[in-house]
């Protein structure tokens, strides 16, 4: 988006106040949503519950479409429609919703850096799990990506997906590593991260969101949930936010992934 | 005897590029300077011995066999004449020769009769690859458009076709290839493999196609037939940000698979400027049931009648419709939908600006129809009569129509009632123009009537071209 567009979006924005109707948009639940998008709409979502803004949720099985960034989530506002944590955190602030507002220049400084090393680690490394680990992507990723499509598109889509995100991995030096090399800087990177968290803002929604999502999700390899759970502050860092921001109903709903077994551990 | 005037009629002008291909040239009666020596020659019999054709390089003689036999069948002169030249057409006809000539003469050799007659066809056959190249400005978009032909790429009047187009927005592409059935060229079948991308502004829409078809051509009596099979791979996106969340929710990719039929019967004298005739044709399409995401069906068709009045003034009255009907219980898909309005349907409303709407994105309708009376007559005080004033029309017109969704459960009547209501309509004037003999350009003042809230006029003049109108 533009300078100006956005500028302009923002004042429409803080026009408005925040509708009883707001509409959060993912892919299928049952059927179709993978890992990276899941973690991110869940991080939309705690976003949105810590600001106590309501929102409902509407799968469609051409969400990545309907978006205007092609990626999920996407909310529809209004007239508005924003995808991605980092514009619906400025969305709402322009609606006068904000929860870095506490924070002095340097915390926000550092948060902002953090959020950046989440996207760009935790984010990148769900993609390679399911994009460049074969058996991850021919069991789980490719089947559940296209099952809305029939043949011969669900082929194409899926194959067309799994060859954009192997270019972008290859263009930023993660094409050569091994699903283990990826794990341990995860795993690096979720212990240098947990003591951030003091007050709830967007990081803590975005870690949450990808925290919980990797821990309560099934794949060919459980290396990395089995990692995270290593980490005691994490799983209490989840449990609290769960409890806190979600009543236990609404993710059982949320995240189809489940294994159940993990619930009780967290 | 036969000999002399056969000789005589030796230099007997068949020469190609005099006569032309333009069905509507009547046969003229050849020579008429040996009217005297004709009397002879018409009742005189002769016998064609030998049709020869010169020139064949990659072309296959059994294909010509169908095309020339008739002449064996002539009795006299004249009738080899006539034959020969019907003949010369129906090569032609092919697209395979740059050119045809035709020689009689007398039968020479050993068994040659008295009678006798050989026919020669000289043939120059068009080359193996023609190309050609074009640039474009439209639509805010400038396009280079390369195009390759391999005519007659297999000897039998096969024909490939690519044309690529490269754009500042877009590229799109297009392989064809035509195969007529020997001896019926009107029967044949095309493959065709495309991708092509659309925009559409009145939508916010932008499409992106990628398909192939195999089309079957065939001539039924007095009707042409075309059957035809489609699978589509569509690609719909917003045209911009700032597109209504209706069309946004049309994003994404689908499947269609459609089986298709089209039935015409046209005996107009002129597609463009028809002075007499009816055009009649009905398509039905079938998405879904050779699989696919879409699957709806869907029903129209176009009628159009002529009659000429005075001083070579013609009332021409059109009726078009159309139904799309879902199937299995999905929502019909923004891209097969119907849309109506423009220069050249229902005139004095803007392009395809008519019906259900959101936040000013045209969605197009379930069923439609529209009809449209005109007055065409020749320009006042006829100015290049007889050349570039034929070019030229001005017509009266009266237009009407409309678009909407049907619920599908309420019954024919309410179906009905639901199409005469909010009936939109216009009346103008203006001057057609002739492009060749497939589309025309309008300059028309109109006054729309009927208008409902959600449309887009076009008060006074408006300007258009088209192919297909009402």
């Amino acid at each position: 988006m533009s300078l100006a567009a956005e500028a302009f979006v923002s004042q429409m924005a803080a026009a408005e106040p925040w509708p009883e109707n707001a509409t959060l948009y993912q892919p299928l639940k049952e059927d179709q949503i993978l890992l990276s998008d899941c973690a991110s709409s869940l991080a939309v979502q705690t976003y949105l519950r810590m600001c106590g803004l309501p929102v409902q949720v509407a799968c469609r099985a051409n969400a990545e479409y309907m978006s205007p960034s092609g990626k999920v989530p996407f909310v529809h506002v209004g007239n508005q429609v924003v995808s991605e944590l980092g514009p619906i955190v400025q969305f709402t602030k322009a609606k006068g919703h904000s929860l870095s507002d506490g924070l002095d220049d340097v915390q926000r400084a550092e948060m902002k850096a953090y959020m950046e090393l989440v996207n760009n680690m935790l984010l990148t490394a769900e993609l390679y799990i399911q994009w460049c680990d074969d058996a991850t992507a021919s069991e789980i990723s490719r089947p559940r990506y296209s099952s809305p499509y029939s043949w011969p598109l669900n082929h194409i889509l899926a194959y067309q997906k799994q060859w954009e995100v192997r270019r972008k991995m290859n263009a930023i030096g993660w094409g050569g590593k091994t699903l283990e090399q990826v794990c341990r800087i995860r795993s690096a990177f979720a212990t240098s991260s947990a003591q951030f968290f003091f007050q709830p803002t967007e990081l803590d929604a975005l870690v949450f969101g990808h925290l919980f999502t990797i821990l309560t999700t099934r794949l060919t390899s459980t290396e990395l949930a089995e990692r995270i759970k290593s980490y005691s502050n994490l799983l209490s860092f989840c449990r609290r936010i769960e409890q806190s921001y979600f009543e236990d109903k609404i993710l059982s709903v949320s995240l189809s992934l489940f294994i159940p077994s993990l619930i009780p551990s967290l | 005897m036969g000999s002399v005037h056969a000789k005589s009629l030796d230099p007997l002008p068949m020469h190609g590029r005099d006569l032309g291909v333009n069905p509507d040239d009547v046969i003229e009666a050849p020579e008429p300077e040996h009217e005297a020596k004709q009397e002879i020659l018409e009742n005189k019999d002769v016998v064609v011995q030998h049709v020869n054709i010169q020139g064949l390089g990659r072309t296959k003689e059994d294909l010509l066999g169908y095309e020339i036999s008739e002449v064996f069948l002539a009795k006299n002169l004249i009738d080899v004449m006539k034959k020969a030249h019907l003949a010369r057409q129906k090569l032609l006809r092919l697209g395979i020769f740059k050119d045809v000539e035709v020689l009689i003469d007398t039968s020479e050799g050993a068994d040659a009769l008295p009678n006798g007659l050989d026919v020669t066809f000289e043939v120059t056959e068009v080359k193996r690859l023609t190309g050609s190249y074009n640039t474009m400005v439209g639509n805010n978009e400038g396009s280079m458009v390369l195009g390759l032909k391999l005519p007659n790429m297999f000897g039998r009047a096969e024909k490939l076709t690519f044309q690529f187009s490269y754009g500042t927005k877009e590229t799109s592409y297009g392989l064809s290839f035509f195969k007529p059935q020997p001896g019926h060229f009107e029967r044949n079948l095309t493959l065709n493999m495309y991708k092509v991308t659309g925009q559409f502004p009145w939508s916010s829409l932008k499409e992106t196609d990628r398909g192939m078809s195999a089309e079957l051509n065939f001539p039924l009596g007095i009707t042409n037939h075309t059957l035809k099979w489609e699978g589509v791979w569509r690609e719909l996106g917003c045209l911009a940000r700032s597109a209504s969340f209706a069309v946004r929710e049309e994003s994404g990719h689908s499947l269609k698979s459609a089986l298709s039929h089209t039935v015409s019967v046209d005996s107009r004298n002129s597609a463009i400027f028809p002075s007499r005739g009816a055009l009649l044709r009905v398509n039905q399409e079938l998405a879904g049931y050779t699989g696919g995401d879409a699957s709806f069906l869907k029903e129209d068709f176009e009628l159009q009648m002529n009659r000429r009045l005075f001083w070579d003034s013609v009332l021409s009255a059109s009726l078009w419709g159309g139904m799309l009907y879902p199937l299995g219980g999905q929502p019909s898909c923004i891209a097969d939908r119907f849309y109506l309005g423009g220069p050249t349907s229902v005139r004095g409303f803007g392009m395809y600006s008519i019906g259900p709407q959101s936040e000013g994105d045209y969605l197009g309708g379930e069923a439609y129809w529209a009809g449209g009376l005109h007055l065409y007559t020749p320009l006042p005080f006829r100015p290049g009569k007889g050349g570039f004033g034929d070019l030229f029309r001005t017509h009266f017109f009266l237009n009407a129509g409309n678009l909407c969704n049907l619920n599908y459960g309420d019954g024919p009547r309410a179906h009905l009632q639901k199409l005469a209501e909010c009936i939109r309509w216009s009346y103008g004037a203006g001057i057609v123009l002739r492009l060749g003999n497939i589309a025309r350009l309008e300059l028309n003042y109109c006054v729309p009537m009927g208008v409902q809230s959600g449309d887009r006029i076009c008060d006074g003049v408006q300007f258009g071209a088209g192919i297909r109108f009402l």
